[in-house]
């Protein structure tokens, strides 16, 4: 019984998040249609939050591209279709693994970092500080790390392609003598824009679901500070579920529009 | 301030760099389908269009010349691929080139491969369409191995059933495999053979020996072999025995006939050799003959001791001595 009522109480706070979520988000449009625009804090957050994420996504996705041609070889050299590497892991890379790899990595970075900040200065009363001295807090703090993370995640996703590319052919330049030029070549015959659309276009979604959950963590953080910390985890699994989910959903929609 | 500029300066950076390696990337992939060059539109009809979708690249001699635009079926037994040619390799296309669908290696994507023709026919314009060839279906390649699998295994069933019989001895071949009595006589007979071969060999070393000591210049075989005014009357004489052998038998004919006239004519010779009365009368009358010449040696010793006689008989035996003596006298 007691199980039931917990399962219940679960389930309705599950549900009340969602629709607290889902009013965030639309509070997100309104405010960012409306303006004054924060151009200023928009171009710091994006600083922050692409800049400083960086070297972060090119170091995984250069250690991604290598291990991927690594595990992929022996099995390949098998099938004696080892000159299919440069299609396999081009496709792989720029369809899917670029883009949520990137994704789970601005999850843990991003996320976490906005939860902890704005959960911090909920804490810390700044943001009622900031409405009563008549700052739109809302616009100030949210609107522009969404739209930051929103617009980053994608050049992120870019670079993490490329990386991971050029770490994948060199290992079939040192390890199977292929030449870069040929290794890229074979990539882009491979590659069709069923292939880069639908992931830039899914890249937007992840970044604006990571700073949307980030935000919204944050934003309501509760219990004093042990509700950063909260608010930072809270922020990091809810966002790598959603880019999941986000992923499943646009590789359903993708599929209606292109053959892949 | 300065730190804020540097900042966005770095985003800046960040973001160019970024937007250009993705535009560049749209790019190369765009390029790569003949998205951004000017190209032209050709088709080709084919019955079977094996798996060909669109985008699938076009080759002509080996190089990427276009892709496939659309593959639209026509009725059903007709599908016509269009294809975007890049408009550079318009003018090494031929009207009679021809269009078959392959793959990209044994387990690549399909794609449309362009032969070139031979003949010296105009360059394909826009809209036209190439003649096209189907290949061999995987599935009836398949369904050919299939039919070569079973006979192999038909063919495998029979090798198994002889390697058997040679190996139990049954049959001339398992017979010659087991037989050690055979193979100690097919040893013999192959030590036989050789010892042969190697007397042959010698004894034809020898005829050559003697061959080359012929002395062809002098000797007979030498000039009929070398001589040409002998080998003229050889011709000669040949043509002389071949005349003469044709008037001997034109003579044999003529004795046959006169042996048949003979055997069949009531001729003397004929009576002669077929009538017996007359032959013992012949007989008889050579009897009588006979006794007459004895008579007649008798009365003539009687004459030649008559006196009356004598001296005639006496007279021819002198002359006789004389002429003899004088022919003695001649050979001496």
């Amino acid at each position: 019984m007691a199980q039931t009522v917990q399962a219940t109480k679960n389930i309705k706070q599950f549900l009340g998040e969602t629709g607290e979520l889902s009013y965030f988000a639309g509070r997100f449009f309104k405010e960012f249609l409306k303006p004054p625009f924060e151009l200023k804090e928009l171009l710091r957050q994006c600083y922050q939050l692409g800049n400083r994420s960086l070297v972060l996504v090119l170091f995984t996705g250069f250690i991604i591209g290598l291990v991927l041609t690594l595990q992929s070889r022996p099995t390949l050299i098998q099938f004696g279709a080892v000159s299919m590497m440069p299609n396999m892991v081009g496709i792989s890379i720029v369809r899917e693994i670029g883009p949520v790899i990137t994704a789970l990595i601005c999850a843990g970075r991003i996320a976490s970092g906005i939860g902890a900040e704005l959960g911090s200065m909920r804490v810390t009363e700044q943001i009622d500080a900031m409405e009563v001295s008549g700052t739109n807090p809302f616009k100030y703090l949210v609107v522009t790390r969404i739209l930051a993370a929103t617009l980053m995640l994608p050049i992120l996703v870019v670079f993490g392609d490329l990386v991971a590319l050029y770490g994948s052919a060199l290992v079939e330049n040192l390890k199977g003598n292929v030449s870069f030029q040929l290794y890229f070549n074979t990539v882009f015959d491979a590659l069709s824009y069923g292939d880069l659309v639908p992931a830039t276009i899914k890249s937007f979604f992840f970044g604006f679901v990571i700073g949307l959950v980030g935000c919204f963590k944050g934003y309501y953080s509760k219990k004093g500070t042990a509700g950063v910390g909260i608010a930072a985890n809270t922020a990091v699994v809810v966002a790598s579920l959603l880019v999941f989910l986000v992923d499943f959903i646009a590789v359903f929609v993708s599929d209606i529009f292109y053959e892949l | 301030m300065a730190k804020t500029t540097l900042e966005n300066l770095k985003l800046g950076i960040f973001v160019i760099l970024g937007t250009v390696l993705l535009l560049v990337a749209a790019y190369l992939i765009g390029n790569r389908q003949n998205m951004f060059g000017e190209t032209i539109p050709i088709s080709a009809v084919f019955k079977n269009a094996n798996g060909l979708q669109n985008g699938n690249n076009v080759r002509f001699s080996g190089i990427n010349v276009g892709t496939v635009n659309k593959i639209e079926m026509v009725n059903d037994t007709t599908i016509r691929v269009h294809m975007i040619i890049a408009e550079k390799m318009q003018q090494h296309i031929k009207k009679d080139a021809v269009a078959m669908i392959g793959s990209d290696g044994l387990v690549g994507s399909m794609l449309i491969n362009i032969v070139p023709g031979k003949g010296n026919v105009t360059t394909i314009g826009p809209g036209d369409e190439l003649r096209s060839l189907s290949k061999v279906a995987t599935q009836d390649m398949l369904s050919t191995l299939n039919v070569t699998n079973e006979n192999a295994a038909l063919l495998t069933e029979d090798l198994l059933k002889v390697s058997r019989s040679l190996t139990t001895g049954n049959g001339t071949l398992g017979l010659l495999l087991n037989d050690t009595e055979m193979a100690d006589n097919l040893r013999q007979t192959l030590i036989n053979l050789k010892n042969t071969s190697e007397q042959a060999n010698a004894a034809i070393l020898e005829l050559n020996e003697i061959v080359r000591k012929v002395n062809f210049e002098e000797s007979t075989a030498g000039i009929l072999l070398n001589d040409s005014v002998s080998a003229l009357k050889m011709r000669n004489i040949i043509t002389h025995l071949e005349t003469s052998s044709i008037a001997i038998e034109s003579t044999a004919k003529n004795l046959n006939a006169v042996v048949a006239e003979i055997q069949q004519g009531d001729g003397a010779i004929n009576t002669l050799i077929t009538d017996t009365v007359l032959a013992s009368q012949l007989k008889n009358t050579m009897r009588n003959v006979d006794q007459g010449v004895e008579r007649f040696n008798e009365n003539m010793e009687a004459l030649k001791h008559n006196f009356l006689t004598r001296g005639y008989f006496k007279k021819q035996e002198k002359e006789r001595e004389k002429e003899e003596r004088k022919a003695q006298k001649e050979r001496q």
